[in-house]
């Protein structure tokens, strides 16, 4: 069931409307563990995969627990490792491919969402052996990496955020403007997802497949600036159809959480708008972003500044590259995801330098008035916008199909 | 808290080089030039070592929030060193 059906959102809508009538805190969590239940039957394909996904999310519960009761570096890194790379066969990486027997590497364990669960179980066990995790039973937990407005595709929900609803069911729409703005919100992401994505899409596929068709040789006579208008609409309009589709996905889950009086985090601010690649990380699947700025960048960096304060800034730059291209890396297991990390990461990495070259020639002074300065912004703002589309080239998992369009596009054939 | 709120003051204007900075409980990062992620690690770190502190990553990333400000953090300091009320 998508999340931009009818009958997905009738759903939403009924037991939006009945939860806050179920009495009592227990029956309304249990409506929403029936719910959360009956999301996840939906996405898993075998019991084999219920299996590995009871074994993924426990082991991370009862390692947090026991984390929070006697605080070790030397479990949280094994355990770590051990998740990570047990991530990395589940998910049937290339890397995992070529490195193990493939009788491992051929399971029938599919599990939708994983990475995002990953992510959650990561924050949830480093927060819990640093004391940020107060309470937090088993079911709490379950229900807060199942969620339902969280399962396929984010936002990443922090777990104190869930808790604080957990404890206490509240509703966060407090009069009929606010409802009618969330059922606005869950409608305008539907239109967002399926028509306007939709289109979007549809217009990409058409360009990449007349590219393909130049470069097979079964469409000839095509001139340079034919050739050039058809990979601008391809090189436009996919990352038109990526933000379409995933912010109105994010629109039909937040929407849909207020109704059941959670308060997921946002995930888009106008991404297109940034004036570099670190601003756009900031805009673009923001809570992606964060978690990676959290528990990548942001340890790796401090570490930097508490053993070798001079050596910090430049090593801020080689953290800043290797995060988003494990970001990068992380969306996917084939080769082209490697390559859309890399460019990522060469993107941010740029941004850092170029920023203290403006520094150290131009004093903070000179920095500050360069940022204010609306014809750079705007520039600035171009250049980003064709960088950002660059590297979504990279992004469809066909990049052999991507690379023939822009031969087409050099060559002619 | 008083007390607090002027050693981080001296904390703010060496991280940033700027000695004007007058820390004011609703100010936020983007009050501050260059207060980016590198400089927030930079300024949690010189916070630690002045305050002899310790910051989780959590509550490191929770100041980076849009709802959160200066006053959010000098009063985690002060219940660091329990001086909160």
């Amino acid at each position: 069931m998508s999340v931009s059906s009818v009958e997905f959102i009738f759903l939403l809508l009924v037991c939006g409307a009945i939860f806050f009538h179920l009495p009592g805190r227990g029956l309304k969590l249990l409506g929403l563990s029936a719910a959360n239940a009956f999301a996840l039957a939906l996405l898993l394909p075998n019991w084999q995969s219920a299996v590995a996904l009871a074994v993924f999310l426990l082991s991370g519960y009862v390692v947090a627990r026991v984390l929070q009761r006697f605080p070790s570096m030397l479990l949280l890194s094994g355990y770590l490792l051990a998740l990570v790379a047990a991530f990395l066969v589940l998910k049937k990486y290339d890397v995992v491919q070529w490195a193990l027997p493939m009788s491992l590497v051929k399971h029938p364990i599919g599990i939708i969402g994983l990475s995002y669960m990953l992510f959650r179980q990561i924050h949830f066990i480093v927060d819990a052996m640093q004391e940020q995790i107060e309470g937090g039973t088993l079911c709490a937990y379950l229900n807060y990496q199942l969620n339902l407005f969280g399962i396929l595709s984010g936002p990443i929900q922090r777990f104190q955020d869930f808790h604080e609803f957990w404890q206490n069911p509240q509703p966060l729409i407090a009069d009929r403007h606010e409802l009618l703005k969330a059922i606005l919100r869950i409608n305008w992401g539907v239109l967002k997802l399926a028509a306007i994505g939709g289109v979007c899409f549809y217009v990409y596929e058409l360009s990449l497949s007349t590219l393909d068709q130049i470069n097979r040789g079964f469409l000839v006579q095509f001139s340079l600036p034919r050739r050039l208008f058809y990979f601008a609409v391809m090189f436009y309009s996919f990352p038109a159809y990526l933000y379409f589709n995933f912010s109105g996905y994010c629109d039909i889950v937040i929407g849909g959480a207020r109704l059941f009086g959670i308060r997921m985090p946002e995930n888009f601010d106008q991404p297109y708008l940034a004036r570099n690649m670190i601003d756009y990380w900031n805009r673009f699947h923001r809570t992606l972003s964060h978690w990676i700025r959290d528990y990548l960048f942001m340890p790796l960096y401090k570490g930097a500044v508490e053993r070798t304060p001079t050596l910090a800034e430049p090593l801020s730059i080689v953290f800043m590259f290797v995060a988003l291209f494990l970001a990068g890396v992380w969306h996917g297991s084939t080769l082209n995801w490697v390559v859309f990390g890399a460019l990522n990461g060469i993107g941010v990495g740029a941004v850092k330098l170029w920023e203290l070259a403006i520094l150290r020639a131009r004093g903070r002074q000179g920095h500050k008035a360069y940022l204010k300065s609306p014809k750079i912004r705007l520039a600035a703002i171009v250049v980003n916008l064709n960088f950002a589309c660059l590297t979504y080239l990279f992004f469809p998992v066909d990049m052999a199909k991507t690379l023939r369009a822009i031969n087409a596009v050099i060559t002619g054939a | 808290m008083d007390e607090i709120r002027s050693e981080s003051q001296q904390v703010f204007r060496d991280v940033f080089g700027d000695d004007e900075i007058v820390l004011r409980d609703d100010m936020t990062a983007d009050d501050v030039d260059g207060w980016d992620s590198t400089a927030h690690i930079n300024l949690i770190v010189a916070l630690e070592k002045h305050f002899k502190v310790k910051f989780a990553m959590a509550e490191i990333s929770r100041m980076k929030d849009e709802d959160q400000n200066v006053g959010g953090l000098l009063r985690l300091i002060a219940k660091k060193l329990g001086k909160a009320g």
